[in-house]
């Protein structure tokens, strides 16, 4: 009796011809796109989307030519962050359009396609029962899709910002196994450093992806009258511990400004009102350690 | 997947595809050698899986419309202008072949089930109910009668067995 390999087709759905179009499809997005990053924590509240939003700001001012994707599908901000809230998706010629903020940074997100402001996503199906065993697939599929049908043009780098959760970057490293690397984000909280432990293991041990290195979020408040400085959190350990224990780059500490998270909320770039604050430095500072590590791979 | 006429020990190939209905659909697959044909029925979690892939069983006729995957599965989505129609067929990962049948199943949720006629629907087995309630609508269509009622119900009766 013939057994599944003896058999050319699937009698008529070619399933994996279909899957392979897929990733060929995406393979021939990418090739416009030089770099892709992805900014990763595995701990939620760490600032992975305010890193995002301020690095892709940072790198254009550098003029690296920069992209933003939301790969956080059901809980996106991008678009918030990035200020581009009003944009509507419109496809045109094949592709979708991406949105464009006032500095010309593509940003796509999922948040693009959800009607309302609390309107959370729910994917469509006969039930919801038992959605744990179809839910993650079809947000791969939707994840593949924000990449592939995203008329990006050409860029330097995609920075991809990652939702909570170590096996986000397996997932992504799966999709894309051209991934140039990640940046790991965290704050100096213990708790935090824990769980980014784990997520750089993953990381480098099981996802195979490169860490451009880790950046500490949070460092410290600094005071707006006298720019006296004091730690966010206490403890012993540091961010940059956790780096040389893992062997990765530390790339540098970002201290706390309320300033930076009111123009984040309101779509506006802190670095271009506030490029002198203790932050924006830091930023700015970071970004430069990042493009010393992306530009070698341009070529 | 694929399947295999034993006694022929040929491969079998995609027939046709019926429903979906209640989340599950029928695709009959036929073999090539002695023209035997078997159903695969799907449940509601089956359905679902390969919807999620975004792929089409029975394979593609048109190309991938842009996230065509993303925007067909989403529950609640932007109001789509007449230029910008969610991706036709998308709903369903049978639909690059029968889109069709999508259409007969619309024209079916037309038809009116009354309370006893569901009732009686629902107390056959699930496994059959999809291929059942097919059968019935066909039945009902083909009389030009728009409620199926306990009279359809009746007239079915001898020939399903219910």
């Amino acid at each position: 009796m013939k057994n599944y390999n003896d058999i050319a087709t699937d009698g008529g759905s070619d399933v994996l011809g279909q899957v392979a179009e897929q990733l060929d499809r995406l393979n021939q997005r990418l090739k416009r796109i030089r770099t892709m990053i992805a900014v990763m924590s595995g701990k939620g509240g760490v600032g992975k989307s305010t890193v995002t939003a301020c690095m892709a700001d940072a790198l254009t001012r550098s003029g690296i030519r920069t992209g933003v994707m939301d790969a956080d599908l059901n809980g996106p901000c991008m678009m918030q962050m990035m200020g581009v809230s009003d944009f509507k998706p419109l496809s045109r010629n094949g592709s979708m359009a991406a949105a464009r903020n006032e500095f010309g940074i593509p940003v796509m997100s999922m948040g693009m396609f959800l009607p309302g402001e609390y309107t959370p996503l729910v994917w469509e199906a006969n039930t919801q029962q038992g959605a744990y065993t179809w839910r993650s697939m079809v947000e791969m599929s939707a994840l593949r899709e924000l990449l592939s049908d995203t008329d990006w043009g050409d860029l330097d780098v995609l920075l991809i910002d990652l939702p909570p959760g170590a096996e986000r970057l397996q997932n992504l490293a799966d999709l894309l196994p051209n991934l140039s690397g990640t940046v790991v984000v965290t704050t100096p909280s213990l708790v935090a450093m824990k769980v980014v432990g784990r997520s750089i293991s993953m990381a480098t041990e099981i996802a195979k992806v490169r860490v451009a290195g880790v950046i500490e979020n949070m460092s410290a408040v600094v005071c707006p009258a006298c720019d006296y400085r004091d730690q966010f959190f206490r403890g012993d350990s540091t961010v940059k511990d956790l780096a040389e224990a893992h062997n990765v780059p530390y790339l540098g500490a970002i201290p706390y400004d309320q300033g930076l998270a009111y123009y984040l909320d309101s779509g506006e770039s802190y670095l271009k009102h506030h490029p002198s604050k203790p932050a924006a430095a830091a930023i700015l500072e970071i970004t430069q350690r990042m493009v010393s590590w992306i530009k070698p791979q341009f070529s | 997947m694929k399947f295999l006429c034993v006694p022929c020990d040929q491969p079998m190939n995609l027939h046709s595809t019926h429903g979906p209905f209640d989340g599950s659909m029928s695709i009959v697959y036929k073999c090539s050698a002695c023209d035997v044909q078997m159903a695969m029925l799907t449940n509601k979690a089956e359905t679902q899986m390969v919807r999620s892939l975004g792929v089409k069983i029975g394979g593609r006729t048109t190309p991938a419309e842009p996230m065509e995957t993303l925007r067909s599965n989403l529950a609640v989505s932007h109001e789509e202008s007449a230029s910008e129609p969610v991706p036709s067929g998308g709903k369903c990962p049978f639909t690059g072949v029968i889109s069709d049948a999508i259409a007969s199943a619309e024209t079916e949720s037309a038809l009116t089930w009354t309370p006893e006629a569901l009732t009686r629907l629902e107390a056959i087995p699930d496994y059959v109910q999809p291929m059942v309630k097919r059968n019935i609508e066909d039945y009902t269509r083909a009389k030009n009668l728009s409620v199926i009622d306990d009279t359809v119900m009746d007239d079915m009766k001898g020939q399903l067995g219910m």
